[in-house]
């Protein structure tokens, strides 16, 4: 963030927001956080160049960018075959890759590009983001089960018993909640770390929180996609 | 810091733009050539199994055809040797044989003219010296038993 980050809290309205998401009502009533927006769409941008650069020309034997992106996908289909099975990661393979992928640069997105200077964020610093992913990940397991399964997906909330189905309810509710709030947590700690450690010391030591965040943001991407695959092993459980 | 907001939605339609985006445009060839790739190194690797067997089982049986060819050229030999010496000693025996009834014949075609030779000279002998004896002494000598008695001395001389 470095000096152009000192200067945020002077613009925040106060001095708690360390963060600026410079919400816009766009139209009555409905507000974006269009710092959030820019940052996603950029981040959409390069998980598509990033793809569209190694799948524009695939070669049996890979170099380069192609060779990067395999690598994630081999390592992604691995987690998803071990999860899923082979049907489940054939079906669910499009989805999971863009999940892990898109938080991925999310995530590095605002600790490394900062390094130069401007304004840039995660955009999964915004809880927005967070929920908003992982309540397509929770939803997305009642659309993948019924249409796999019918409507005899929702026979898992009763067992081993109708006893068991508030904890089963209580779990629909807690699951997308920690995922989001983990996510969350951690990306926007991080950076308000990072922006505090700025003021502390110019040089140095927030290098090393950089590196450390670049770790934190892998690894909260492969936590993340790590809990969605397992609420898609229930839909998936019948086919291994 | 936490307000749940309108981005909340467009987050969503944003995340499952760039699903489908991908899933339509970047993820399908990449995994069609890593599909590629895997059933292609499976199939050579199958196909380089299959070509040693292959080759192990040619090698095998050029072994085993190089050993009973050479065991025919050995068995080839042996007989070849075994009818040559038949055929050596039929040939010897043969040839002594005939060489034992040659020199038989030889020998006995020899007495006999020995003997023809013999009995013509002592007639020539007997006839001449009965002319001699005759001139010599005139018709007193002219009976059979002067004939014998010249007889008798020539074999004497004959067979001395």
């Amino acid at each position: 963030m470095g000096n152009t980050a000192a200067e945020f809290p002077q613009e925040a309205a106060t001095a708690s927001e360390l963060i600026a998401y410079y919400p816009t009502e766009i139209a009555p009533g409905i507000v974006i956080n269009m710092q959030t927006m820019y940052m996603t769409w950029l981040t959409m941008a390069i998980v598509f160049l990033l793809f569209f650069l190694a799948a524009r020309n695939p070669k049996m034997i890979p170099s380069g960018l192609q060779n990067v992106m395999e690598f994630f996908m081999d390592f992604l289909n691995g987690l998803m075959e071990s999860v899923l099975g082979i049907h489940g990661r054939k079906y669910m393979a499009s989805f999971v890759i863009t999940l892990f992928m898109f938080i991925l640069i999310s995530n590095e997105l605002g600790v490394v590009i900062p390094q130069i200077g401007g304004h840039w964020t995660s955009p999964t610093n915004d809880i927005n983001t967070c929920v908003g992913l992982s309540l397509t990940v929770a939803l997305g397991v009642y659309v993948v089960g019924v249409a796999r399964r019918g409507l005899g997906h929702f026979k898992h909330f009763i067992s081993p018993s109708p006893a068991f189905l508030p904890l089963h309810l209580l779990e629909e509710l807690t699951k997308p909640l920690t995922m989001a709030l983990r996510l969350f947590g951690n990306i926007l700690a991080g950076e308000i770390l990072l922006i505090v450690l700025y003021k502390l010391s110019p040089w140095i030591i927030p290098e090393f929180w950089v590196m450390f965040s670049i770790i934190i943001g892998f690894l909260q991407a492969f936590i993340f996609t790590m809990l969605a695959l397992t609420s898609y092993a229930i839909v998936f459980a019948h086919d291994h | 810091m936490v307000d749940i907001n309108g981005t909340l939605i467009a987050q969503v339609l944003n995340f499952l733009f760039l699903v489908f985006i991908l899933a339509k445009f970047a993820y399908k060839p990449l995994v069609g050539v890593m599909e590629d790739r895997k059933n292609k190194i499976a199939s050579d690797l199958e196909t380089a199994e299959k070509s040693k067997q292959d080759a192990e089982a040619i090698k095998a049986e050029y072994a085993a055809k190089l050993s009973e060819a050479r065991q025919e050229a050995q068995t080839i030999l042996d007989t070849a040797r075994k009818t040559a010496q038949a055929e050596h000693d039929r040939i010897m025996a043969e040839t002594r044989v005939e060489q034992e009834q040659f020199v038989a014949s030889s020998r006995e075609s020899i007495i006999l003219e020995k003997k023809k030779a013999m009995n013509e000279i002592r007639g020539q002998v007997v006839a001449l010296s009965m002319i001699a004896a005759g001139k010599i002494v005139e018709q007193k000598l002219g009976s059979e038993e002067d004939k014998q008695l010249a007889g008798s001395i020539v074999d004497g001389i004959l067979n001395k």
